[in-house]
């Protein structure tokens, strides 16, 4: 469970209580996700909350944007090291990355500064390779 | 037969239609709520929380239909891979058909009402269908 949750790019509030930004999607997403716990035996409650303060806001948006920062930089990182590599595995490299940052987009609520630098770092790739060629 | 689902339809229901119109129930009408407690009385719901046909454990509602109507046959599970990987996104299966046919229907659903996305996306499951029997029947992608 705690895998999908991840997926979905959930903020962890308390033990036990996770919050995404609502829109269709996330209301039901999260919604398969408590009918499987209920099917397991487990509790679930699902609401559709509002905070009584911005600041309290902003610390869990910011919460979610970190989280997917971090893995905007480890991308980043990668495609660094992709261009020391030969052509080849750069190329494969440069697949693998671009699947991640498809992977990471639909979590990604509240793009950090990252997402950006991490889609140029990858394209940039793709275009070392065309120079090269 | 009336059945029912969420308004909003994406892929996952749309898939569903098209699989009940034209394996299921061709005399099927559909009808769409906000709520579980909006189903008529008598009509069968999918995809919507505590209804049968719907999300059970991994498998998407596409592929709780097939295995509750003991569909086996291949093209449609290979179409449920691809449905499946369009709505949950897990890479439970490999399908680079899914990100495409998502964009195509989130798309759709945002210029066409429900009925309208039903309309429009049969013909485009069908087009799936074909080309998908043709792969397997010729173990290469038709051209």
């Amino acid at each position: 469970m705690w895998r999908r949750l991840k997926r979905l790019g959930v903020a962890k509030l308390l033990d036990g209580l996770v919050a995404l930004p609502h829109d269709a999607r996330s209301k039901e997403q999260l919604e398969w996700v408590a009918d499987d716990i209920a099917a397991a035996g487990g509790e679930t409650t699902m609401w559709i909350g509002q905070l009584a303060s911005l600041a309290d806001e902003r610390a869990i948006v910011r919460e979610l944007s970190e989280t997917v920062a971090a893995e905007y930089r480890r991308v980043l990182s990668d495609a660094d090291a992709a261009r020391e590599v030969d052509e080849a595995a750069r190329r494969r490299m440069l697949g693998r990355l671009r699947r991640e940052l498809r992977r990471i987009r639909p979590r990604d609520y509240f793009p950090p500064p990252e997402a950006e630098r991490a889609r140029a770092a990858v394209e940039a790739l793709a275009k070392l390779s065309e120079v090269r060629a | 037969m009336i059945w029912a689902t969420r308004t909003g339809v994406h892929i996952d229901r749309a898939a569903c239609a098209w699989l009940i119109r034209r394996f299921i129930d061709q005399d099927a009408v559909f009808v769409f709520v906000d709520d579980p407690s909006d189903v008529p009385a008598g009509a069968t719901a999918f995809d919507m929380r505590g209804a049968d046909l719907s999300h059970h454990r991994e498998d998407c509602t596409f592929e709780t239909m097939l295995k509750r109507y003991d569909l086996a046959d291949p093209v449609l599970w290979d179409i449920a891979r691809i449905v499946h990987e369009a709505d949950l996104a897990d890479e439970r299966y490999d399908a680079p058909e899914a990100p495409g046919l998502d964009v195509l229907l989130r798309g759709l659903s945002m210029v066409r009402g429900d009925d309208e996305v039903l309309a429009i996306s049969g013909p485009l499951f069908d087009g799936l269908y074909e080309y998908r029997s043709r792969a397997t029947l010729l173990g290469r992608e038709p051209s």
